[in-house]
Formats: C-alpha cells, structure tokens, sequence
C-alpha cells in the first residue's frame, strides 16, 4: 500500500487535538524516553505554564541556538539551580497576580546529585512549583557517568564492569522517599510506558497548590544500551519487574500505588540492556548481583504492596488497555 | 478563519527548521496485513473487518461488510467448521474471538430487518451467465455475478433453493425458516430464477452455452458414495444421505432399536443425531478416527465438527473411534451385527497414509442397521461430455473445466469444497472468473495472502478476557427438530467484536500518536488516504521505530530508508 498522502502536513500539524509544548526538530536520539516524558508532560500541563530548566540532555537537545523546541517560556540557568530558579520565577509570578504554573525539568543528576539542596530548598520553602525528574539512571549528555540514581550493577564509564566490580557498587538513591520526608502535598513515580497514568499524575499535580514532585522513569537507548524502538518495553518492564514501582504519595504517606498483575523477574529487563550484559556471564558474581536485583525488586513489591489483591482495571495490564477510537488517552 | 491548536504554531526560531528527518535509516510506513481469519476463509470474508463495524456499534455495516463476500452468513454462522476461530490470533492469548456466532447474528440480524444488500440492479443489455444449481455455490455465485454487473440466470432441480443445506443438514443444525428466509432475501435481488428445471432434461449444456456469455456448474455431490463389505450390502440399506434427505423433507425415518453408522464426517454423526430423534434406542457411530480431545494429532480428528460431536454424544450417542467394519453378519439378507476391528491410520513405507487393521482385535456390535455415511459423490447426468475419463471435472487454477473456454465449477461438484463455507467462496471465485472473461481478460486469481503472525501483534495492550459462550439447549428439551445451538445476544456480539486484536488493520487506538517521541506522528480527523488514521511526517521523522513496536495491530512496518 501507498504510504504517499494528500494531507496537508504542515496544515495538520497545526491542527492537532492536543497541546504541542516539545515541538519536533529537537535533537533528542532515535526513541529517547526523556523527550516522550517531557512532551507528554507538558501536553498535560497545558500551554499555561513556565519552566525553569536544569543543564542536562533535555536542556541541550531541545535548544541548539538558535533554534527552541518550546512553545512555553523556558529558561536555563546552571546545572544546580533549577528548583531555584523556578522557585523565583514563582514568586515573581505571584507577585505580579498571574497564574502561570512554574514547572521545575531535571534529569537525575539536576535532581539525585548537584541540583539536590535546590530542590530540598524549594520544597522546604512550599513553593507552588512542579518539579519533574526526568530520570535516565546517568549522566547522559557528558557520555554515561555513573549518577547518584544509576542502579546498582549497571554500568557506565564511571563504574566499568570487570575484574574488580560489577557494573555500579552502591544502590539507587531512593529519591522518592527523601521527597516525601518533605511532608510535600504530592510526590508521584510514573513511566512513558504508562502515558495516561503519567497524564494523570500531571494534572493532580498541578493542581496542588505548593510544591508537589514527579519522578518519571525515562529510558535511554544509546546509555543503556538497548534498541532504539525498545524504549517502551523497557520502560513497562521496569514496573512489571518491581524495578521500578510506580507509587503517589500525599504529606509523605502512600496513597496509591499500581499493582503488578502479572510480576515478572528481573533478567526480563535487565536482559534487553547492555549496561547489564555482564550479569549474563557465567560468573559467580554476575549470579548473585542477578539475585541481588531480585532480591531489590522483591523488596519494592513488599512494600509497596504491588501484588494487590486481584485483577485492577488500572494495573498494569488494564491500565493501557486500547480502545477502537483512541479513547484510552482522552 | 483558521482555528490552531494551542501551542500548535510555530513561530521564528521554531526547532521545527531543523529536520530531524535526514537522521533517518528507517522509516514506518502503514501495511494493511491479512488478518488470520480472513486468510483462512474458505469463502474470503475479512472478518476483522466486519468485527470492527460491530465494534464501531454499526451492525448494519458489519452486515454490509460481511456481504462483500459471503451472502449467507445466517447459514455459514451454523454450519461453518469456523477455520477462522482456529486460526484466530486471539487464541494465543486466552480464547479465539467466538467469529461464527457473531456471523450468525448479523445474518439473523440481516434477515429480520430485511437489510438491502444494496447490489445495484444490472444493466438490460448486460452479459448474461447461467448458473446451474442453487445450492450454496450457485447462490454466492449468482450473487457475485450481480455484484459484478452481469445478469445470472440461476436453474435448479429442485422446487426449493439451498442444496445440500436443504437435503442433507438437519434442521437442528439449521433451521428450516433460517434458511429458507436467508435464500428467499438472496433471491429478492434481480436474480433470474428457474427451478424444476433438470440440466441433461429441460436443458441442455449446450444450449446454456449458446445463450450465455458463460456457464458456472454447481450442482453439488448429491450420490451417495456406493458402499459395500467384500461385495456385500444387506438388503434393507439406507444410505446416511437419503436418510437425511427423508427426515429432512418428511420427517420420516426408519427407526430400529439400534443402529450403526459408519463414518466420521458431519454427515455421519448428522445421521445419528436424526436417528436419535427418530426414536432409534441404540445409536452406533463406527469411525475410523479418533474423537476430538486434547494431544490428539489433527489428522487423526473426526473430521465433523466438533461441537456437534460434543452434542451428539451428549445426546447419548455411542462413538468407536479407531474402528472399522470387517464384516457384516447377516441372518438371511438382514443385519443382525457388524464385525469391528482396530484401525488407525499409518504411514507406509511409501510415505502414504493407509488404514490398517490389527488382526486379533474383532468385536461384534450388535444392531438391526447398517446406515454408510463414507462421502457424497457426482450425479453426472446432464453434463457427462464434460468429464474426465475418471468421471471428474478436470478443473484449472480459476475452477474452469480444462479445454473450455467458458465453463466453470463450483462448490462440492469439483471435488475440493466440502463445507458450505468453501462453496460459497467458490461461487465468488469463479464469479470474479466469468467476468474477467467476459469483459474480455484472461481469468486469473487473487494471490493468497499471508496471515499476520500473533507475533506480530503488542498484546501488553489487550487485556485477557473471556469468550463468550453460546448457550446450548438442554438434551431434555432438543426434540425432533429443535435448534440446539442458541447464539449470542447484541451484548456478548459486542462484546466479542471488542475481543478481536484487529490483526494487520488500525484500529485508531492513538498509539503511535502518543508515543512518538518526536511528534512525528499526526492524527487526522478523517482516514487518511492510507487507510489508517495516522500520517507520518517524514520530515521529522527519525526512525527510532518505537510506533511499530508499540503497534498493537502489526499495522506498522519499518522498511529502509538509506
């Protein structure tokens, strides 16, 4: 069959029933995770809304000069200070009475590691500012060094895999957690794997009045390792797996989380990425940090309470269930 | 004026004059692939599509669908083995989409609102084709002929239309008031129709083929195959056809206090059902195969479907598989019992499959019939200067009789229809034939289309759900003739059309619209000139791949693109 239109192009794109806040031409690779979050992120926030922009892949792909793939303001400042600088950029806004919501875009390092005590700062202040952690596990725009967020046993040029270590030493910072001890309104995990929770999670958030925090699990093909059009499939295996828990949580306290239906083991993810590759060799201890990321996911299941109890329409195999039509994303 | 989008503007120093398009090395394109159901179809209907019609809550147009194929779905959604439903990529999953029962209620449906098949009547001085046998081939093909712009005139022994479903299928199966209403709205369309007329006696070959453009024969397999043990036959034989032929017309059967049928197709176990109900006490079906049930191999199944093996056991119906008939022992000329003997089915030495029979393993049933059901063969009188030197019809690649130039064949008459499903779509094959050949082309067929592969096919996006099961009536309450498979209702249809994966077609879900990173993907308010409802902007494009990966129909492929 034809693939040749007679649609107008530039007049659809126009026309799209949907906010465009990341328009394309931005530089992002083939199926990178960070610019489908962003865009679905701000597809949900809507066009009323500013962004402070920490340093990072997000910041450089989306704005070679002298050229922008925003359609909202957005400012960069330093690699440290976006919760800073969305923090003035708030209470400017409030003092002139406008009503624009301030989004705070990070990755892991803006948020796990150098733009920390910003973050900290803001919401210990209870700035009204939705802070978004894009979160690709390294730092990925300086060439995959090991962050604060990379998870134990994966590599990077920071924590090679060989005759001393396997892949990164430590664990993953448990960010979420920290957040929550902020007693903020609303903390959320999400994935681009999950569109319409991710979606929800946007709007819930906005409409908090004081700061409130989103941490999206944003898989990065060239650091990772993985196909470009796997994006998504290691993303839903992330939380399939237990990895990756997809949680809410209101002044610090669990309020939803969603249950796993089918739970599967870790290999299943790892296996799709080559910063775990060396956790496939025959070696003793590639065994027992496969058992040790098991043993992680397992962790995330008990407490969270991931297994549920019983089929959900909104676990994560209903959640994204397709409708003739579209209406799944409406 | 133009109404944008919010945001959906570009303004100067827009990223979108960077195109991200020359990145590429791959890129997606829509392919429209043959769902599994529809390349399976005996009679070529694209179920997925009509399922999508009912899916949209248009049932008309998933009737109107429907039709496009097979103008018998009430019949076909009876009678049909369904291959479509084994094929069915739902099966993978949980359970195959219940396909027949949603077919059955569209014919129903059809018939009870009288829907249009909306066929444009022919123009006066179009060709004319004569179609001789109004059982299900002839029906479809006079039907296609219609479709096609050609005028058929539709000729018949019989006073009644249907064929084999009139003689041979008991009205259990198929109600006598389905069918008839579904043929008679067939033949409301400007169908010329002649029945009582014989072929070889009214009529003659030649003469169809000197006042038509061309000639279509469907006439059917309406012999008994001849049946004998070492030469013997008893006296008071009944063939299982006639006897289905009698019950059928007369509702008369013979009916001793026990019986044995021999063979293991529809006809066979049709015949043992109408004894049942005739009042015979001991009904016996002696086949050479094994009943269905899981591990066993599916060239060693019965070939009669299924679920009427699963009634008519039900219904008390004794069932010796893997046995066959050594002898007949007769008192007088009179069946008093038959000799069985293992059989099975084996490959020899020369890599064919025979049956052989295990000495040392005979047994005696006892019975007061003998009723052969082994196969239905030609009744070749009428077109005899047409055949083979085996009594066949040496048919080619688009069903015309070899040496011919305008004569064609369809349904059991050439020897490889069987159902009334394959019938029908040779009705519509040689249909499409006539009118190649009038219109002055040489016939030829459409190339078989591959089936979309369940690999093929994101399933994380459906959620597992049950089939719908058809109810049965109850064996106290089936009587002489009552219908025992009781359909689905408007909900369960729905239902199961929203079971349906749409393997190889969009279904407008937004996948590829939502997850494309680089927003390449856009939705138009109507189809696009593709088919779906998506159009990729090239320009953009990088070629990541993710919308084919997360496709759940398999409607998206990436081809290179250097």
């Amino acid at each position: 069959m034809s693939t040749e239109t007679h649609v107008d192009i530039e007049q659809l794109r126009r026309r799209q029933p949907r906010f465009q806040g990341l328009e394309s031409g931005h530089r992002a690779c083939l199926g990178c995770g960070e610019a489908l979050a962003a865009r679905l992120v701000l597809e949900s926030a809507g066009p009323n809304v500013m962004i402070a922009n920490a340093t990072g892949c997000l910041e450089v792909f989306s704005t070679a000069w002298p050229e922008s793939a925003w359609r909202v303001p957005w400012v960069h400042s330093l690699f440290e200070n976006a919760a800073a600088v969305a923090a003035g950029m708030e209470a400017a806004l409030k003092h002139q009475g406008q009503s624009a919501k301030v989004l705070a875009f990070a990755g892991d390092g803006g948020t796990f590691d150098i733009g920390f005590q910003a973050v900290s700062g803001m919401l210990e202040r209870g700035h009204n500012v939705l802070f978004v952690c894009f979160d690709n596990e390294a730092y990925m725009n300086t060439g995959i060094q090991r962050s604060g967020s990379t998870p134990h046993a994966a590599v990077t040029t920071t924590s090679p895999a060989g005759r001393e270590r396997m892949g990164k030493r430590h664990l993953k910072k448990d960010i979420v957690s920290i957040i929550a001890a902020h007693h903020v309104p609303y903390a959320a995990t999400a994935t681009v794997a999950y569109p319409s929770d991710l979606r929800k999670k946007v709007r819930r958030a906005i409409d908090v009045d004081g700061p409130s925090f989103l941490h999206v699990h944003s898989p990065c093909p060239l650091g990772w390792g993985h196909d470009s059009e796997k994006s998504i499939a290691v993303s839903r295996l992330a939380v399939e797996t237990g990895l990756f828990p997809i949680i809410e949580l209101e002044r610090g306290e669990l309020t939803g989380a969603m249950p796993i239906r089918h739970p599967k083991p870790v290999t299943e993810y790892l296996k799709l990425q080559n910063r775990f590759r060396h956790l496939f060799a025959d070696d003793p201890r590639a065994r027992e940090e496969l058992e040790h990321l098991q043993a992680l996911a397992d962790y995330n299941i008990e407490v969270y309470g991931l297994l549920g109890d019983g089929p959900d329409p909104l676990d994560t195999s209903g959640i994204d269930k397709v409708y003739r039509g579209g209406a799944k994303w409406a | 004026m133009t109404i944008y989008t919010r945001g959906g503007y570009a303004l100067p120093g827009s990223s979108l004059a960077f195109k991200t398009g020359s990145w590429r090395v791959q890129k997606p394109r829509h392919v429209h692939g043959a769902a599994p159901c529809h390349a399976v179809c005996p009679a070529g209907e694209d179920a997925q599509a009509w399922l999508a019609r009912v899916d949209e809550g248009d049932v008309q147009n998933a009737w109107r669908t429907l039709v496009q194929a097979n103008p018998l779905p009430a019949i076909t959604g009876r009678v049909c083995p369904h291959p479509c439903e084994s094929a069915c990529n739902r099966g993978e999953m949980d359970a195959p989409v219940a396909i027949h029962a949603v077919e059955r209620y569209l014919g129903d449906e059809a018939i009870r609102h009288a829907w249009d098949f909306g066929v444009p009547t022919p123009k006066a001085d179009a060709p004319r084709v004569a179609v001789v046998g109004a059982g299900p081939a002839g029906l479809a093909a006079a039907y296609h002929l219609l479709k096609l712009g050609l005028r058929p005139t539709l000729f018949d022994k019989n006073p009644s239309a249907g064929g084999t479903c009139l003689t041979a299928i008991p009205s259990y199966r198929l109600p006598r008031e389905v069918l008839g209403a579904e043929v008679e709205h067939l033949l409301s369309l400007p169908i010329d129709y002649r029945p009582r007329t014989i072929l070889g006696r009214d009529v003659s070959i030649e003469e169809l083929r000197a006042d038509f453009a061309a000639t279509i024969l469907a006439p059917g397999q309406q012999q008994p195959r001849p049946w004998s043990v070492d030469g013997v036959t008893p006296k008071d034989l009944h063939q299982g056809l006639d006897l289905l032929e009698s019950w059928n017309s007369l509702q008369t059967a013979p009916a001793p206090f026990s019986a044995a049928v021999v063979g293991a197709g529809n006809t066979a176990i049709d015949v043992a059902r109408v004894l049942k109900r005739a009042g015979v006490t001991e009904v016996h079906v002696i086949s050479h195969k094994a009943k269905p049930g899981p591990g066993v191999p599916e060239d060693d199944v019965m070939p009669a479907l299924a679920r009427e093996i699963a009634e008519a056991l039900e219904e008390g119906i004794h069932i010796h598989e893997h046995r066959g008939v050594r002898r007949l022992i007769l008192r007088g000329e009179r069946v008093v019992g038959v000799e069985m003997v293992h059989m099975k089915k084996l490959r020899r030495a020369n890599g064919r499959l025979s049956r052989v029979a295990f000495d040392g393993t005979e047994t005696v049933l006892h019975c007061d019939q003998v009723i052969p059901a082994v196969g239905q063969v030609l009744d070749t009188r009428g077109f005899e200067s047409l055949l083979d030197a085996h009594g066949w019809f040496d048919l080619d690649d688009v069903m015309r009789v070899a040496g011919q130039r305008d004569v064609f064949v369809a349904g059991d008459a050439g020897g490889n229809a069987g159902t009334v499903t394959a019938a029908v779509g040779q009705g519509r094959v040689t249909a499409g034939a006539v009118a190649q050949l009038v219109r002055g082309h040489e016939p030829t067929i459409e190339a078989p289309r591959l089936a979309v592969p369940f690999s093929a096919l994101n399933v994380h996006y459906h959620e597992s759900a049950p089939r719908a099961e058809e109810r049965v009536l109850p064996v106290a309450e089936r009587g002489e003739s009552n219908e025992v498979d009781l359909g689905l209702d408007r909900l369960d249809v729905e239902a199961e059309a929203r079971r349906c994966l749409s393997c190889g077609n969009c279904m407008a879900c937004d996948n590829c619209w939502t997850l494309c990173p680089d927003s390449a993907v856009l939705k138009t308010r109507e189809i696009a000139s593709d088919g779906s409802h998506y159009v990729f902007d090239y320009d953009y494009c990088k070629g990541c791949g993710l919308c084919a990966a997360e496709c759940p129909c398999g409607y998206i492929e990436m081809i290179e693109d250097l």
